[in-house]
C-alpha cells in the first residue's frame, strides 16, 4: 500500500542531493551562518532494525524541555472539563500505556465509560495511522480526540489552551519547551508528542535475542516458528503489526463499523487496525471490544472462535472453508510464551517517564 | 538524459541561489482578492440561530437561511499570457507567525473576505489559481497554528484528522431534522493508491479573469471573486434539505465539494 500523503519518495534522491547542494553553496557563499544551538541529549533514536519514523521531527524536535513540558501536561487532569482526568488516568506505564485490565473501557469524566480499549502508546512514533479504525494520520492529531471526546475529558480545546494559559507555571514553561510565549493547541500537541516519542519499546528478551544477546528457551522458540507461520502476516516485522484493517472474526454484526466509519466503504464493515504485539502479555484486555481478558481466550478465539461475516480476512478462513488457525492446546502453549518475550520490562519500568 | 536533467536543475539552483541573494532588480507590486459570497445574484446575509426568516429559495424552491457560511483558501498563484508567475508563500508550523499562505474566509469576518498578495512580480496576469482546502502535504505536517489552529477558530476534524474547508449551515422548513437545521462539512483529503474508498474532497481551482490584470510597482487592484451558493445547491448535485441536511463526513461530502468546483468565478478586476 503505497500512501500519497506519505512524505517520502516523492523525488529521486539524486534531484534532492543535487538540489540541496547547489542550495546550501549559494546560501553560505552570501548570507552569515545560522548558529544553531545544541539542544539537551533527549534525542529520538530510530533503533536501527526499526522501520523510518513516520512523526515529522523536521517541526517538532525533541528537547528536554518539551518532553519534560509534555510529561506534565500527560499527567495533568487540568485537560478535562472537570479536572478530574488525564491522559494518564487511562494509559499507565506499567501497563505498556494501555489502561488497567479492570478496565476494558476506560472511564472518562464523570465516570463516563467508551467504547473501545484503550491502546498501548509504545512504539507510536512509527505508525502510518492511530486508533482502532485509523482515522488520525499524525500523532500531533490524536490527544485532542481523547480531550474533546464526550466520555473522554469533555473539554474543547480552546477552553484547554485558556485555562493552560492562565495556569501559573505553564507560560514559563511554554517558553521553555519552544522559545515563544505564544501558547496555542499546536504547541500543545507538540509538547504532548514530545513525551510519546520517546516511548520507545525495543529492548524486550525477543530484542535481546535478535542482538545475540539472550537465549528463547525451546518452548519459545517453537512459539516463534508458529508464530512465523500462523500469525506473522498480520502482527508483521519488528513492530508486530502490518499496520492494516481486518475483520478477525470477533462478531458478526457491527455496533462499532470500525475502519468503514472512515473509509465509507462496506468491504471495510468490522475491520480493525492490527495491534501491535509489543507488551501484549501486559495490555489485556485484547481486541477493539476487550471482548478477552487472557492470552489463551485470545488463541482459542483463533483457533476455535471466530465468527463468520461478509468481511472476514480471508487468511482466517482455511482450504478446506474452516474458520480459524488449526493450533493444538500445546502449539497455543508455545505461543503465548513466544509472545511473553515481547514484554520490555526496561520500558516499562523507564524511570524518565515517572511523574514527577 | 535523466542524470542529465537532474545536472542541470541542480545548476539552475545553484545559480538561482546565487543571483538570488545579489542586489535586488526585479520590481514588485501587490495584488488584492476580495471574495464575495452570493445567492445567486443575491448578497449574503446571516441570520441568527434559529431564525425562520427564510431570505433564499434554491431551485426546487426550498426557502432557507443562512447562519454559518465560510471556507479555507490556500496555495494562491496568479499567471499571466506572457508567462509571469506568482505563488504565494506557503508555510506551516505551531506559531501563528510560522503559518502562511492560509486564509479562512468567513462571511461573519469582513476582514477576512480580503486577501492582499505581496511581492507580485510586475507583470499581466490573466488568471488565478487556489486551492479550496488544505492539501495533503500540510495536514501531514501535522498540528498547525494561525487560521489552522482548532483553539483558534480553526475547523479540524478530530475522528477524520483534516480541516474542514467549507463549512455551511442555516435552516431550511424543507429539512426533516427536527429543529429545521441543515450543516455541511466538506473536507476529506486522503487518498490511496488503489483504494478509491478514501475521499479527497479538495479542490484547485483554476479562474479566467475577463479583463487583464497589469500589476505595477504603484497599482492597487483587486480581483473580485464571487463564490454563487446556488451553484452548490443547484449545481451538479442539486441539494434537496429534506434528504440532504447532514454532511458531515467526506464520503458524503463528495457531490458538494464536486459542485464547489464550479462555484467561484472572477467578476472582475478592479482598482481600490
Amino acid at each position: 500500500m503505497s500512501f500519497i500523503y506519505s512524505k517520502k519518495s516523492r523525488y529521486p534522491i539524486s534531484y534532492l542531493l543535487i538540489g540541496c547542494v547547489g542550495l546550501l553553496f549559494g546560501m553560505t557563499a552570501c548570507q552569515e551562518d545560522k548558529i544553531t544551538t545544541a539542544k539537551e541529549p533527549y534525542k529520538f533514536v530510530a533503533p536501527s532494525n526499526f522501520p523510518e519514523p513516520t512523526y515529522t521531527f523536521y517541526n517538532n524536535e525533541i528537547t528536554k524541555e518539551g518532553f519534560e513540558l509534555g510529561k506534565k501536561l500527560f499527567f495533568d487532569p487540568i485537560l478535562s472539563v472537570d479536572e478530574s482526568t488525564s491522559c494518564s488516568s487511562c494509559h499507565k506505564q506499567s501497563f505498556s500505556f494501555a489502561d488497567l485490565p479492570s478496565n476494558p473501557f476506560s472511564i472518562g469524566i464523570s465516570g463516563l465509560v467508551g467504547t473501545r480499549n484503550a491502546p498501548s502508546l509504545a512504539n507510536l512514533a512509527f505508525m502510518q495511522e492511530f486508533f482502532w479504525d485509523g482515522g488520525v494520520t499524525h500523532l500531533d492529531f490524536v490527544p485532542i480526540n481523547a480531550i474533546e471526546n464526550p466520555v473522554e475529558m469533555g473539554e474543547g480545546i480552546a477552553a484547554v489552551i485558556a485555562k493552560i494559559k492562565n495556569a501559573p507555571e505553564y507560560p514559563a514553561l511554554f517558553q521553555a519547551a519552544f522559545k515563544t510565549t505564544e501558547i496555542n493547541m499546536p504547541l500543545l500537541m507538540d509538547a504532548l508528542a514530545q513525551f510519546m516519542l520517546l516511548m520507545v519499546s525495543n529492548h524486550s528478551k525477543y530484542d535481546a535475542h535478535l542482538q545475540g544477546e539472550a537465549n528463547l528457551t525451546e518452548q519459545e522458540l517453537k512459539g516463534l516458528r508458529l508464530f512465523d507461520e500462523h500469525c506473522e502476516h498480520c502482527h508483521a516485522g519488528i513492530l508486530f503489526t502490518n499496520q492494516a484493517y481486518f475483520n478477525n472474526g470477533i462478531d458478526s454484526v457491527f455496533s462499532d463499523s470500525g475502519r468503514a466509519r472512515i473509509s465509507a466503504n462496506p468491504l471495510d464493515i468490522g475491520k480493525f487496525k492490527v495491534p501491535s504485539l509489543r507488551n501484549v502479555a501486559v495490555t489485556a484486555p485484547y481486541m477493539h471490544n476487550a471482548k478477552f481478558f487472557t492470552l489463551e481466550e485470545v488463541l482459542e478465539h483463533y483457533s476455535d472462535g471466530l465468527v463468520n461475516s461478509a468481511t472476514l480476512a480471508s487468511e482466517l478462513i482455511q482450504a478446506n472453508g474452516n474458520l480459524g488457525i488449526p493450533l493444538s492446546a500445546s502449539e497455543k502453549e508455545a505461543i503465548i510464551a513466544f509472545l511473553k518475550t515481547l514484554t520490555d520490562h526496561e520500558f516499562l519500568n523507564n524511570p524518565i517517564f515517572f511523574e514527577k | 538524459m535523466k542524470n542529465l536533467s537532474y545536472v542541470l536543475l541542480g545548476l539552475t539552483i545553484l545559480l538561482f541561489s546565487f543571483t538570488a541573494c545579489e542586489k535586488e532588480t526585479s520590481k514588485y507590486g501587490q495584488f488584492s482578492l476580495e471574495f464575495d459570497n452570493k445567492v445567486g445574484s443575491d448578497a449574503v446575509t446571516l441570520s441568527a440561530e434559529g431564525s425562520t426568516d427564510y431570505p433564499f429559495s434554491t431551485q426546487m424552491s426550498q426557502k432557507f437561511n443562512l447562519q454559518k457560511l465560510g471556507y479555507y483558501v490556500s496555495r494562491i498563484e496568479l499567471t499571466g499570457p506572457n508567462g509571469e508567475t506568482y505563488s504565494d508563500e506557503v508555510t506551516t508550523g505551531a506559531t501563528a507567525a510560522e503559518v502562511n499562505g492560509f486564509y479562512q474566509v468567513l462571511e461573519s469576518d469582513a476582514n477576512s473576505q480580503s486577501i492582499t498578495l505581496k511581492n507580485v512580480p510586475v507583470g499581466t496576469y490573466n488568471k488565478i489559481t487556489f486551492t479550496l482546502g488544505v492539501e495533503a502535504d500540510y495536514v501531514q505536517d501535522g498540528a498547525t497554528g494561525g487560521v489552522l489552529d482548532p483553539a483558534n477558530g480553526g475547523w479540524l476534524w478530530n475522528w477524520d484528522s483534516g480541516y474542514i474547508f467549507y463549512k455551511m449551515e442555516g435552516t431550511s422548513p424543507a429539512s426533516t431534522r427536527a429543529d429545521n437545521t441543515f450543516r455541511f462539512h466538506i473536507g476529506g483529503w486522503k487518498e490511496i493508491a488503489g483504494n478509491v474508498s478514501l475521499t479527497n474532497n479538495v479542490k484547485r481551482i483554476t479562474l479566467d479573469f475577463p479583463t487583464n490584470a497589469e500589476v505595477t510597482e504603484s497599482s492597487d487592484l483587486e480581483a473580485h471573486i464571487i463564490m454563487n451558493l446556488l451553484a452548490v445547491l443547484d449545481g451538479h448535485h442539486a441539494v434537496d434539505f429534506s434528504t440532504t441536511n447532514m454532511v458531515m463526513s467526506p464520503a458524503a461530502g463528495a457531490d458538494i465539494a464536486h459542485s464547489l468546483e464550479d462555484a467561484f468565478m472572477v467578476h472582475g478586476i478592479h482598482g481600490n
